[in-house]
């Protein structure tokens, strides 16, 4: 057992190296000023309060919530029924039907995105619409094929009894399909809320300039402003709300798995 | 991977042997290397210059591109090492500032007699002990000289764009420092004031501005939107005006009246540089004839060479004929930008996002 602990090592040391190393920096320079030296700084959370004060940065902080939930939901309700249709399909044609779904992840996204741009410009949308668009075809694959893993490794002798004890198709979807399917639709939460709520590519170039999500909040302050301390106190904001929703998800899964 | 490193430095070494350099000549004992990095803005190089340089001087040039000047200087901050950049003029200001350039060798690089008058003698650097103007520019207005008239749009100025009959015809460039200096120059003041009245009466004036005429704010596809006459007009650099102008002739480009922004990109050689000696060299031969026609040429910026701007803007010139081309020099009320502190720089991102989101 010790040497297998052993064996953790190098993951250890790239954890603190790449993940924890930055964000205690991030915390330092959210907490801190510019202009301070790298021993004479004071703390300061006035990076907070100038985010939490302004009613444009809360706004920015709402739009990106509503456009990742708003992802999250139409993935779910195009996903849910198309993972369905997958795993009502006889193995073999599952298998090229994931193929063919993870095909387009095979191109970089930066491009799938440019060409998405060449189409929507041509037609008079809202730039809401046009980063909607983008970000639902974007993280789709990711919904329907962690709904279609839960659906199919669902024993089928389950329906066959639901059935047996005189439920109609209907019934048996509601009582046993779906909620064993439910674990599936929690991880497809994850990863399709979790990084359209952080996207930053798909509004910078579907939204245009004046659509600002709390990603291009942070690449403003970063870049154009200069503004470390500020650029990391919305990073931190950020992170603590993917924490938090991280947090929820499992504890739906937990009550989901035990209900 | 070896055999394909020996091919390639053979074909090198056959190549270069037909050069005009003596058979004795070896860049490494030289220059104590063949190698130059140097780090520029995207799109402003005819590649052939550095083909032609790396033929005529046995070596190889890194070529890598950045698209801000910020970019730029963190990537430096982060210890990168180069021995040519091409930053703007404030962040040459910025860069002496903080003891990061080491001065020319002015006797490798001993021919600043070609540079145009109007890239003589700037503020940030007078006598060129650390830089070398490489292209130049104005900020403008083009527009389409059928939707509205010349005469109209000089008599406006940077006001055009409160005009409500301009309304969703308009590219607005994303570009806080741009932005505001439209502003203030309109408002009378300086594009480097840190006077928090002016400021405030800038960013009113933006609110205006967003209000009146809805632009749309645009990066770099504002270059084929106008060339394509999609919108009436449009905030560019004149370098990009130059292009626009050369595709589409019912444009026209203007430097407004009120004054406004003249900006140098030069060569320096960052004080950690590890070939500076080539990097001097290669200063001289960009700021000769052949290599700043082909640059200029190819990009539409205005050359840093007398000769070049003078011969691309004459009647057989590549630019005959186009307004945007040769920037406005020696006019009292265009200014260069200056370093901003960072606490204006931030204030700067947090107005301008207020304009664009229109409150």
């Amino acid at each position: 057992m010790k040497s297998f602990f052993r064996m953790s090592y190098p993951y250890l040391l790239w954890i603190a190296l790449f993940i924890v190393a930055p964000m205690i920096m991030i915390l330092l320079y959210a907490l801190t000023r510019s202009g301070n030296g790298l021993l004479t700084f004071q703390f300061t959370l006035e990076n907070f309060t100038k985010f939490f004060n302004d009613a444009t940065f809360m706004r920015v902080l709402f739009t990106s919530l509503r456009i990742a939930l708003l992802t999250t939901v139409f993935c779910i309700l195009i996903g849910y029924p198309a993972a369905l249709f997958m795993a009502s399909l006889p193995e073999r044609k599952q298998t090229t039907m994931v193929l063919l779904l993870t095909l387009p992840m095979w191109i970089n996204m930066l491009l799938k995105t440019y060409a998405w741009r060449g189409i929507l410009m041509n037609f008079d949308l809202e730039s809401e619409a046009r980063v909607f668009i983008g970000m639902v075809y974007d993280f789709l694959p990711y919904m329907i094929i962690q709904i279609h893993t839960a659906i199919a490794k669902m024993d089928r002798d389950l329906l066959t009894a639901a059935y047996d004890l005189g439920a109609n198709r209907w019934k048996t979807f509601l009582k046993v399909t779906l909620p064993l399917s439910v674990p599936g639709i929690i991880s497809g939460i994850t990863l399709v809320f979790l990084p359209a709520v952080s996207s930053f590519v798909i509004p910078k170039l579907l939204g245009g300039g004046d659509y600002v999500l709390i990603g291009n909040l942070i690449e403003i302050y970063f870049l154009n402003a200069g503004d470390w301390n500020f650029g990391s106190a919305i990073s931190l904001i950020m992170a603590l709300i993917i924490i938090a929703s991280m947090w929820a998800t499992k504890k739906l899964d937990r009550n989901a798995q035990e209900g | 991977m070896k055999r394909f490193w020996a091919v390639l430095a053979m074909l090198c070494m056959l190549a270069a042997s037909a050069g005009a350099l003596a058979a004795d000549y070896d860049p490494v004992a030289e220059f104590g290397s063949d190698v130059l990095n140097v780090y520029n803005w995207g799109e402003y190089i005819d590649k052939q210059v550095l083909t032609d340089f790396e033929k005529e001087y046995k070596v190889r040039v890194n070529y890598s591109l950045f698209s801000s000047n910020e970019e730029m200087y963190t990537k430096l901050l982060s210890g990168a090492s180069y021995d040519v950049l091409v930053p703007s003029d404030y962040m040459i200001e910025r860069l002496i500032k903080e003891n990061k350039l080491q001065p020319l060798d002015r006797e490798v690089v001993n021919n600043l007699d070609n540079l145009a008058e109007g890239v003589r003698n700037l503020d940030y650097d007078p006598d060129n002990t650390y830089s070398v103007p490489y292209l130049w520019q104005t900020v403008g207005i083009v527009y389409d000289t059928t939707k509205i008239d010349p005469a109209e749009m000089e008599e406006q100025g940077w006001s055009a764009f409160l005009n409500p009959e301009y309304s969703g015809h308009v590219y607005m460039y994303d570009s806080e420092r741009d932005a505001f200096m439209v502003a203030l120059k309109a408002l009378g003041y300086s594009a480097n004031t840190d006077d928090p009245d002016e400021l405030q009466a800038a960013f009113e004036w933006l609110r205006e501005m967003d209000k009146a005429v809805h632009p749309s704010y645009v990066t770099d596809e504002v270059i084929d939107a106008m060339a394509n006459g999609e919108k009436w007009m449009a905030l560019v650099y004149s370098g990009d005006a130059a292009y626009i102008l050369s595709e589409n002739e019912d444009m026209g480009y203007l430097a407004p009246k009120e004054g406004t922004n003249i900006s140098i990109d030069a060569m320096v050689i960052p004080a950690n540089a590890t070939n500076p000696k080539l990097a001097n060299v290669f200063i001289r031969y960009i700021l000769e004839y052949d290599a700043s026609l082909r640059i200029s040429e190819e990009v539409g910026y205005a050359s840093a060479n007398a000769q070049v701007l003078e011969e691309l803007s004459g009647e057989d010139g590549a630019y005959a004929g186009n307004d945007a081309y040769v920037p406005r020099a020696g006019y009292d009320l265009d200014e260069h930008y200056i370093d901003i502190p960072e606490s204006l720089r931030s204030q700067y991102s947090s107005m301008w996002i207020k304009v664009k989101l229109h409150e």
